[in-house]
């Protein structure tokens, strides 16, 4: 009788076991612009998140636990990536944040992941607003670079041309835009004190007419222009700006920091890209100069595999990365409570197909470098080519 | 500030304002005649720009492919306004305003969603026709060929509607009705296939605007509600109802916003809402209109 | 189209009594009270839906004593909900103002805002002062949008603090609520509080004069109304209880943002009171738990909700026009009808 009821036990309890081992999943809220004119490098971000979830849970997940990605519209709002995040948070019940992508909607996100004391980490966002010493808090990281570090290699290209003498700005009239020209004038005052900065135009994000801006902006007679539109806007402000001579007249001296060397925007300008000026990007892609690490070959083919894409995107990496920093701070912390997750994110180093990146102790972010070259026009491709990526800038502004 | 600069900012004007004239004109007619703010002319217009962009696509981007997926987009977008018109609008006659008003956001409601549904969250873009691809020098700046043929067709539109409206037997019903619609009826005249011509119209011109502003801008989710609202702005401060009020309308609306971005750039934004308000507190009817 | 009201006429000889104490039951009461209790009955989500659903209430109440009892299409009223939110918002946060005179300030603000707006709106007719509202709504709208300063511009004001609630902690029962929740049920209280006043002005004989200016302006005037006078009143209370539910929404939401008075947002408003119906007080509450729970509902299953929105609004547009309550009411009567019979 004794057997028999310890042996029903035992058969009962190996029954039941792998139920209870089944543990639930991790959840991760992602709110990003899937829709309008920043989509074009939301939907790839959320690409290569979606991407590194796949791979980790095709390895067993985190901790035995398999990673789940929610992912929401935030159509670029910041009231609305806000409402998704408490959403998600109260709604969904998420263990972790991650997303958005302008200047607008990560800081806004992060306060609500302070309140709610969940860890988010914003892959796209380089407003130094969202770690500077006001707004820091254990819960807010980025793998994203922010707008000094794009400054600062945007005037080290600009204060190459030694015939240029005055200098006109564009951006976007929000957190970024500011931000980013901001940064860059600071910076080139250090290498150039005899460049001036004769213009600044500000038209706002999603603008559908940047007729007026263009227009004034040729009438100062720059040599030179730093910019700071992206995405749809860029491709909007390029078709307007061509028929108007507006890159003829500076000789396509316009350096962009906005990721408009990433094969995404080539793609959405095809053949009306500006040919000729200088852009950057986190990954170039199609590695010009022979010295692509191998992680990044794989990374790539990968990418075109689970996209089932002709070609990859230059934007996906960070969302694949800002995954992978994730899942690395979890295995470390040994758990998913966002007080654990996040003592061990801080001053923590991981590996992405590009090199290595640590979280900075002071302000949580990467200073992530980008690669910078002149689009150029490549028989090989029906879209523009990074000639030559160089990863810039070599030192970093003080933080 | 030289020559130059205030002449590139005039035309720049200019093109905006003579593609809201030829949107807002629309608008101006079906409310002169039928008393209506159809929110869903943006809708209509939005329309226009994506189904140009698909009749690209079908017909080839070849240099006679734009312009007949543009005249294609205008006549889809006109039928879709006669089917409107018939099944739905006919029975909110004699109703309240306000559900006419709501029926016409319903619709930007829905059709805004199938716009989303059938061509999908992301910008899509247009290449200028081959035949108007390049530039002009005028006056020390390039001015786009395409820009200078909408600057060109604004007014031609206006004129020929003009001469409708009063040389014409059409012109004269539709007058007739925007001034008294009982009458018009007891005379015996059709005042429902007036209304149906009138929207159907009205609809085309949408669609057509939409279609031709494809090279220039692009098309994306939400265009429909950052137009409305402009063409309303250009329609109080011109009048509502009246052809010439709507033109110059446009044209004082393309104005100011070009130059505001020069003189006063933080508060372009706010003074076109500014000028909309004064015009109504002020001169209700518009600059050309008559008072109701 | 007239004023439902509390007291049924006569009951025909012969009717059941079980119909008469359907009607003594005070429902707002047991409203209130269920809305009192979702901390506990319920889960977090429940309390934040709970929440959005009594703000949009009061905001569709505010307005339908613009729409339904004066006949004023206003179609910017989302600038009255969006200066209260601003107001509050900015004092509690920029200038660390306590909420019980934040709170207050934020009516004031509105108010005054409605009176000078209302000014030049009510001397319009119809349509004029429906693109007159709209006008001063998108004028609100650009000035969230570029004041940044004061406003925060597009990057908004996030991080609205709590007001101080620790007296809450000292009533039995609540000490251990989590602040949002003794936050939802400050806000309940308020809500309650003014729809109840807003219910008051609408039963008065001011409420009384109003719905005589909707139904005949001219012969208003004739009998020695001054119309305008009246609509301007009208104009300012709606602003001014818009103005609360807006304090209440910047605290809600932990921020206020340039969008929030976007105008696509004062047509959700109206949506929400045609829904629930205009010639109800009760109608637009209603209206808001309909809206909000269906779109909880259909946003779960499609990202199309606005295609939704627009076939529901046709619905109600072209088959039932008196709205949710409306349609309650005709079937009511209709059995009542039938018993009495």
């Amino acid at each position: 009788m004794h057997l028999r009821h310890s042996l029903a036990l035992v058969c009962a309890a190996a029954a039941l076991a792998p139920l209870s081992a089944r543990a639930a999943d991790i959840k991760i809220g992602f709110p990003i612009p899937l829709s309008g004119p920043t989509a074009v490098y939301g939907k790839p971000v959320l690409a290569g998140a979606e991407m590194a979830v796949a791979e980790i849970n095709a390895q067993g997940g985190v901790l035995g636990r398999k990673l789940q990605l929610l992912s929401r519209d935030s159509k670029a709002n910041a009231d609305e990536a806000v409402r998704l995040a408490r959403e998600l948070i109260i709604k969904d019940s998420v263990d972790f944040l991650a997303g958005t992508l302008t200047s607008a909607e990560a800081p806004a996100v992060s306060t609500v992941a302070k309140e709610n004391k969940i860890v988010f980490i914003a892959p796209t966002s380089k407003s130094t607003i969202l770690t500077d010493p006001q707004h820091i808090h254990p819960y807010i990281f980025r793998v994203s670079s922010n707008t000094d570090v794009e400054g600062l290699a945007g005037a080290t290209l600009m204060a190459r041309w030694k015939d240029v003498k005055t200098v006109a700005t564009i951006a976007p009239d929000y957190a970024y835009g500011r931000d980013s020209i901001a940064a860059f004038i600071a910076a080139l005052k250090k290498l150039r004190p005899d460049i001036q900065i004769v213009d600044s135009q500000w038209p706002k994000l999603g603008e559908p007419d940047f007729t007026a801006f263009i227009t004034a902006q040729m009438s100062k007679k720059p040599d030179a222009v730093y910019c700071s539109l992206f995405a749809g806007d860029f491709v909007t402000f390029s078709k307007e700006a061509t028929p108007r001579g507006y890159f003829k007249a500076i000789n396509n001296r316009l350096i962009d920091g906005a990721e408009i060397g990433t094969t995404d925007e080539a793609q959405a300008l095809g053949a009306d890209y500006p040919y000729g000026v200088i852009g950057d990007s986190y990954d170039p892609v199609i590695w010009g100069g022979g010295n692509e690490p191998p992680e990044h070959k794989k990374f790539i083919e990968d990418l075109k595999k689970f996209t089932k894409a002709e070609y990859a995107s230059g934007w996906s990496i960070v969302g694949y990365q800002t995954i992978y920093a994730l899942a690395e701070g979890i295995k470390k912390a040994g758990d998913t409570k966002s007080d654990d997750v996040s003592k061990a994110l801080i001053g923590m180093t991981f590996d992405t197909p590009v090199g290595k990146r640590t979280f900075s102790v002071k302000s949580h972010e990467t200073f992530a470098p980008e690669y910078w070259g002149v689009m150029v026009k490549d028989p090989k491709y029906p879209f523009a080519i990074m000639k030559d990526p160089e990863l810039l800038p070599t030192s970093f502004p003080s933080n | 500030m030289s020559a130059s600069l205030l002449f590139s900012q005039l035309m720049g004007g200019l093109t905006t304002a003579m593609f809201l004239f030829l949107i807002a004109s629309g608008l101006s007619l079906v409310f002169g005649v039928m008393r209506v703010i159809n929110f869903a002319h943006g809708s209509f217009y939005m329309l226009g720009a994506y189904l140009a962009w698909q009749g690209v696509q079908w017909f080839h981007p070849t240099g006679v492919g734009f312009w007949a997926a543009a005249v294609f987009a205008a006549c889809a977008v006109g039928l879709l306004g006669a089917v409107v018109e018939r099944l739905f609008f006919r029975s909110l006659y004699g109703r309240e305003e306000l559900y006419q008003l709501l029926f016409t956001y319903a619709l930007v409601l829905i059709l805004g969603d199938a716009a989303k549904f059938l061509w999908g969250t992301g910008q899509l873009s247009v290449s200028t026709p081959p035949v108007l691809a390049g530039s002009v020098e005028i006056f020390g700046t390039a001015q786009p060929l395409y820009n200078l043929f909408i600057m060109a067709l604004g007014p031609a539109i206006a004129v020929g509607g003009w001469l409708v409206l009063n040389r014409s037997g059409i012109g004269r019903m539709v007058r007739a009705a925007q001034m008294d619609r009982e009458m018009l009826g007891a005379l015996g005249a059709n005042v429902g296939t007036i209304y149906t011509g009138m929207f159907v119209f009205s609809s085309f011109l949408a669609g057509l605007s939409g279609a031709l502003v494809t090279p220039i801008q692009s098309i994306v989710p939400g265009m429909d509600v950052l137009i409305i609202v402009q063409a309303f702005i250009v329609v109080v401060i011109g009048g509502m109802g009246s052809f010439w009020g709507t033109f110059w309308g446009s044209v004082i609306y393309g104005e100011v916003l070009s130059f505001g971005i020069l003189i006063f750039p933080s508060f372009s934004l706010f003074s076109v809402f500014a000028l909309m308000a004064v015009i109504l507190i002020v001169r209700p009817w518009g600059l050309f209109g008559r008072p109701l | 189209m007239t004023e439902t009201t509390a007291q049924a006429p006569a009951a025909p000889i012969g009717v059941p009594r079980r119909e008469n104490w359907v009607r003594r039951i005070p429902w707002t009461f047991v409203v209130f009270v269920i809305a009192c209790s979702v901390p506990w009955l319920g889960s977090r989500y429940n309390v934040f839906l709970a929440e959005q659903i009594a703000i949009d209430a009061l905001f569709a109440a505010s307005l339908n004593l613009l729409l339904g009892t004066t006949g004023l299409v206003s179609f910017g009223h989302v600038a009255y909900f969006g200066v209260g939110a601003y107001v509050c918002g900015i004092l509690m946060k920029t200038y660390a103002v306590p909420f019980w005179l934040a709170f207050p300030a934020a009516g004031l603000g509105t108010a005054l805002f409605a009176l000078v707006s209302g000014y030049f709106c009510v001397r319009l007719i119809k349509l004029y002062f429906a693109m007159l509202t709209l006008a001063f709504s998108q004028i609100v709208w650009a000035v969230a949008y570029k004041w940044n300063d004061v406003t925060g511009g597009d990057q908004g004001l996030p991080e609205i603090p709590f007001p101080n609630l620790d007296w809450m902690s000292s009533i039995p029962g609540l000490g251990d609520l989590r602040t949002s929740d003794q936050f939802y049920l400050l806000a309940v209280f308020l809500i309650a509080v003014s729809l109840a006043v807003l219910h008051r002005i609408v039963r008065s004989p001011f409420g009384r004069v109003l719905t005589t200016i909707r139904d005949n302006p001219e012969r208003a005037a004739f009998i020695g109304i001054n119309v305008r006078a009246y609509q301007l009143a009208a104009f300012v209370v709606a602003g001014t209880f818009a103005g609360f539910a807006g304090a209440l929404y910047g605290i809600f939401s932990r921020g206020v943002f340039a969008d929030y008075v976007f105008w696509s947002k004062s047509a959700e408003v109206m949506i929400m009171t045609l829904l629930g119906g205009m010639d109800y007080f009760w109608g637009p509450p209603v209206g808001a738990l309909a809206l909000v729970w269906l779109n909880q509902q259909i946003t779960d299953y499609t990202e199309y909700w606005p295609f939704v929105l627009g076939a529901i609004l046709l619905i109600l547009l072209f088959g039932f026009p008196g709205g949710i309550v409306g349609g309650i009411d005709a079937l009511w009567r209709r059995l009542r009808r039938g018993f009495g019979a």
